[in-house]
């Protein structure tokens, strides 16, 4: 899977980012889902557009297929007003808390590495 | 008329999807290609022009690609959920047909439990019939010898190699090979299902 790099960076930068963001994008992608249900493409924009996230559309369904299989969203489809069925998917009383708990992990990580980081601002050494 | 070469375009990509989705069961299929014909479907806005209906495929990715992505997470999905020893067997015979890998791991799978169920049932069977169970080297009429392991009943000159020790050499023997043959239809699944999030296109 390949995600959409934010910085410009060297090759071993740039792989290290991708490998951020391809760990990330589990947490990402039920977060899309915490305020409520989506479909496919919907959770594709909200990805860009929130996060930067450029997800290639194809992997989103074996993604979401995953997640469902381990119970942590629920789908069913849902006539629109475009004229065709959409499959919705919303998170389950599990998948909340799993991404409650990812979500503490992730902040708690990323607190860390920014007091490790804190040190480096301003000095251009 | 564009509307619907766009619609005959789309139907002909599902169409070669279907063709990848083998390891799917029929509903499974099903479930897959009326989400990718919705999700092609939104993100034309309903205009199914040839050039948008082309985008969208394209974005999505290779039939092929996209068949063995799906198969393989449904398949992968199913195994980290029950991880009983047929659970893994029939899920390295649904992706057998996706890959040379996937062929490799199911027919190493076969073998494994095959041979496993020989040594198991030579020595369960052994207390019962001493002399048609065990280990067996039988004379073959063009010169040396074929080995046997299990039940045989064969008219050729046969020797059997192992006496009582069959028992419990067939049972460790048989119960390890079988745990070996499991770890590795487990460890060749997730291999794969890591391999289709590598390699996705993008």
């Amino acid at each position: 899977m390949v995600i959409k790099r934010v910085a410009p960076a060297d090759d071993e930068t740039g792989k290290w980012e991708t490998q951020l963001r391809k760990g990330g994008l589990g947490l990402a992608v039920l977060a899309t889902l915490w305020p409520g249900r989506l479909y496919g493409l919907e959770m594709l924009r909200r990805l860009e557009a929130d996060a930067g996230l450029s997800v290639p559309e194809g992997t989103i369904y074996p993604l979401l297929s995953r997640l469902k299989a381990e119970g942590l969203v629920t789908s069913e489809w849902v006539e629109s007003d475009a004229g065709h069925p959409r499959k919705y998917y919303a998170l389950t009383e599990l998948g909340r808390r799993r991404v409650r708990d990812m979500a503490a992990g992730w902040r708690a990580f990323a607190n860390g590495l920014e007091r490790l980081l804190a040190p480096m601002d301003g000095d251009n050494r | 008329m564009s509307r619907e070469q766009g619609q005959a375009h789309l139907d002909t990509y599902l169409a070669q999807v279907n063709r990848h989705l083998h390891g799917l069961s029929e509903a499974e299929a099903r479930e897959t290609l009326a989400e990718l014909r919705s999700h092609v479907l939104d993100r034309t806005d309903g205009h199914l022009s040839p050039a948008a209906v082309e985008a969208a495929i394209t974005a999505l990715g290779s039939p092929r690609d996209v068949a063995r992505m799906n198969v393989t997470e449904r398949v992968a999905s199913v195994v980290e959920t029950d991880r009983s020893a047929l659970s893994v067997l029939r899920a390295t015979g649904r992706l057998a047909g996706l890959s040379l890998f996937g062929f490799f791991a199911f027919l190493v799978s076969l073998t494994g439990y095959a041979v496993a169920a020989g040594f198991l049932l030579a020595a369960v069977v052994k207390p019962f019939a001493p002399e048609r169970a065990g280990l067996w080297r039988i004379v073959d009429p063009n010169g040396g010898y074929d080995y046997s392991i299990g039940v045989v009943s064969t008219a050729r000159p046969a020797q059997e190699l192992l006496g009582w020790w069959m028992i419990p050499v067939g049972l460790a023997v048989g119960a390890g090979l079988a745990y070996l043959t499991w770890r590795f239809g487990l460890y060749s699944i997730r291999r794969m299902a890591r391999g289709v999030r590598r390699q996705a296109p993008g």
